[in-house]
């Protein structure tokens, strides 16, 4: 008692910030209490805006911002296609994968490391904050990477899960 | 488990009830502010946005609802007060189970409610419907400043309100979930700038609250929700002011089992038995409150609470009381090591393993100063109330007993018992011998038992016993007057009790009338159960307690929450 287990407080940051990514939901995932990402992502499929269009660009009525020239790049990505959306969501899931773990990943390496999530909640952090919906998910994934982050300079490991556990009265 | 969700949910009626009424309270209310918002003819610009802006009216209506709801079961003092009057109504003590579903539903709400304010704004800029772009009112405006601020907060306060996250560190769920306050002033504050009108620009007045009903067309909810926040805040001003009443440490009695006796003076309070506070002691966290169970009676002198060293602040406050770690080991060893010998001495009345005082001003430090909150509800109150009284103490979970007992204890020698005519008390314990200050305060209320019907004890053991026991077991048993574990008069029992076969029995009693002389079978018995220890044996009692209703006996169950 007493010492927070970062690890463990941001595994269920990851899998608030990954399904709550303001654009992707489905009954499954609003179990996991909005999280983030995916339900952004999924919103952003629909209402496609590039976040940052207000640098350069000019409001027309009705019409709303012109994004500037510039940014064409990012429009084409996201608002022609939703290809950053598209990989947004996927990300969202690797992560979840990861976080929930699917049966084949579970306790392997690649679970157990902690160091992998961080690039990992990083670029979710960048893919997210590139679309309109994706404000509050980017924000969420840099709060959980930098308590990855913690867990990860405090040494942190994942326990071994017991068998027995969660058997009550019949163990 | 075993049991399944729409059993659970939907079968049982209070749960049923508690659905229908709590969830149909949240779509109403959506239907309501979708309703509302789409026939307002004034709002007909708004309305342009469609689906959109009728859903995020309609859940800013429910989350009003659940933002009001929030702090409702924490209003401590105020349920404290209530929940006598009010029991049949609503389980006054499930408020912090309240507190959770009330949460749940704000987030789900929250998350239609933001949902559809991306989509309002999206489109409020590409119809310039108001001369703004979206980032402008996310960003730059009070509704939007203070709603992703809200998410924000809600992230940080759910993911660490997590049980797991809670027990791991409590302090992590205590402090964040401090920023409540400001959640609360962003709710009360979320639709200020005059955020529904009919007007592209707002219409600001002068004069408090600074707008005009005239064109602000919000459901202005702010002044309902408010007033729990008031009262909650005007609670936790007075719980500090009620902690700075004079209060003294008087004695802090170590006992071999390792758990310290805090005998507190505070003239102030007043409590009931089964009832628990929350302590501080500034030296060691000048912010932290730690729950315990009060273990003395209404009667005694002083307050009491018994303190085992299992956290981080335990131990400290065992370091700074003189009774650190070693001490206590020492302790323990000393009355283990005593133990054949005290045996021989039980007749002549000695206890195993004496407890060592600690008291202020004796050449040693001084006590440290200390400050109580409370006292706080806890259903062991009501055990005056009916016929027969089933106790029934889990591990850690037998605390709020003592002080139950002790009080029934005092009642009885002043002849004041209430409808109460028999107690059964039930320990079920892995190793009795840790809890070497309950086993000496249960002999003393044993041994003042006048009436040996009145008061039975059971206790139950369920650690496995090596074979040096048993045999220690065996011999010692046949034929002494105290049992060799507990040195009570009441044998011990081991393995797990069979609750339903143990209900099934008082029941056949009770209606052959052999337990309770003089009862005449036509009234109904009551058989109150108050428990307190871990949720899987609480639900097997409950069952028990259930099955074992009938139309003579009517078997109550009430579980307490730490």
């Amino acid at each position: 008692m007493g010492n927070l287990i970062w690890h463990e407080y941001a595994r269920l940051l990851a899998v608030t910030s990954s399904v709550c990514e303001w654009s992707y939901s489905n009954d499954g995932l609003l179990s996991l209490r909005r999280a983030d990402t995916i339900w952004a992502s999924f919103w952003g499929f629909y209402y496609r805006k590039f976040f940052w269009d207000f640098v350069g660009g000019i409001v027309r009525a009705p019409g709303g911002l012109q994004p500037s020239k510039a940014n064409a790049v990012f429009i084409t990505l996201i608002v022609k296609a939703p290809v950053i959306q598209i990989l947004a969501m996927l990300l969202a899931f690797v992560i979840l994968a990861l976080e929930l773990p699917i049966p084949q990943i579970k306790g392997t390496m690649i679970h157990r490391n902690f160091v992998i999530r961080i690039p990992l909640l990083l670029l979710q952090a960048f893919l997210t904050i590139l679309f309109y919906q994706g404000t509050n998910a980017a924000l969420w994934s840099m709060i959980t990477a930098a308590c990855y982050g913690r867990a990860v300079v405090l040494g942190e490991t994942m326990k071994e899960a017991k068998d027995n556990r969660g058997k009550g009265g019949r163990a | 488990m075993g049991e399944s969700w729409f059993r659970r949910e939907f079968l049982t009626p209070r749960r049923l009830a508690f659905n229908v009424i709590f969830y149909g309270i949240h779509f109403a209310l959506f239907a309501y502010g979708w309703y509302s918002q789409e026939t307002n003819t004034k709002l007909a610009a708004l309305n342009g946005l469609k689906w959109s802006v009728w859903t995020s009216r309609g859940a800013g209506l429910v989350l009003a609802f659940d933002g009001g709801m929030i702090l409702v079961p924490m209003l401590r003092n105020v349920i404290r007060v209530v929940r006598p009057k009010l029991q049949w109504l609503f389980p006054a003590d499930e408020n912090i189970w309240f507190h959770r579903q009330v949460a749940y539903s704000m987030a789900f709400w929250a998350m239609v409610h933001t949902t559809a304010h991306y989509v309002n704004f999206f489109n409020v800029e590409r119809t310039q419907v108001r001369p703004e772009i979206a980032l402008d009112i996310h960003y730059t405006q009070a509704g939007g400043i203070t709603g992703h601020f809200m998410l924000l907060i809600m992230f940080l306060m759910y993911s660490t309100a997590h049980h797991k996250i809670r027990q791991q560190c409590f302090e992590a769920f205590w402090y964040t979930h401090h920023l409540a306050f400001f959640f609360m002033i962003g709710l009360y504050t979320h639709a200020t700038g005059c955020f529904v009108r009919d007007s592209a620009e707002p219409a600001y007045s002068k004069v408090f609250p600074f707008y005009t009903t005239d064109h602000c067309l919000g459901y202005e909810s702010w002044r309902f929700t408010i007033w729990p926040g008031i009262l909650y805040f005007g609670e936790r001003v007075w719980r500090e002011i009620r902690a700075r009443q004079a209060t003294r440490l008087s004695k802090v009695l170590v006992h071999p089992s390792g758990a310290m006796e805090l005998r507190i003076i505070k003239p102030s309070f007043k409590y009931v038995a089964g009832q628990w506070l929350f302590i501080q002691v500034p030296e060691i966290s000048k912010l932290q409150w730690h729950p315990f169970t009060i273990t003395s009676a209404p009667e005694d002198p002083y307050v009491s609470v018994h303190i085992r060293q299992v956290g981080d602040w335990t131990h400290a406050l065992g370091e700074r009381l003189g009774a650190g770690p070693q001490v206590v080991a020492a302790m323990t060893k000393a009355a283990m090591n005593g133990t054949e010998k005290d045996e021989k001495l039980t007749m002549l009345g000695a206890t195993r393993g004496d407890f060592v005082e600690i008291e202020g001003g004796a050449g040693a430090q001084a006590l440290p100063t200390v400050r109580i909150d409370g006292p706080y509800g806890a259903p062991a109150e009501d055990v005056f109330n009916v016929e027969v009284a089933v106790l029934i103490g889990a591990g850690i979970g037998v605390t709020p007993f003592a002080s139950i007992l002790k009080h029934i204890w005092y009642r009885q020698k002043r002849g004041n018992l209430g409808s109460l005519r028999r107690v059964e008390f039930f320990w079920v314990c892995r190793d009795a011998p840790s809890f070497g200050w309950f086993q000496s305060l249960l002999q003393e209320v044993e041994a003042a038992q006048a009436d040996p019907n009145f008061l039975r004890i059971n206790i139950y053991l369920t650690q496995k016993i090596s074979e040096d026991m048993l045999w220690n077991i065996a011999v010692n048993d046949a034929g002494a007057e105290y049992d060799p574990l507990t040195l009570l008069r009441t044998r011990t029992m081991f393995g797990r009790p069979d609750w339903k076969s143990i209900y099934g029995r008082m029941k056949q009693a009770i209606e052959t009338g052999q337990y309770l002389p003089g009862t005449n079978s036509q009234l109904k018995t009551k058989v109150g159960t108050y428990f307190c220890g871990p949720g899987v044996l609480a639900k097997a009692i409950k069952e028990a307690t259930v099955e074992s209703s009938s139309s003579a006996v009517e078997f109550s169950f009430a579980k307490e929450h730490f």
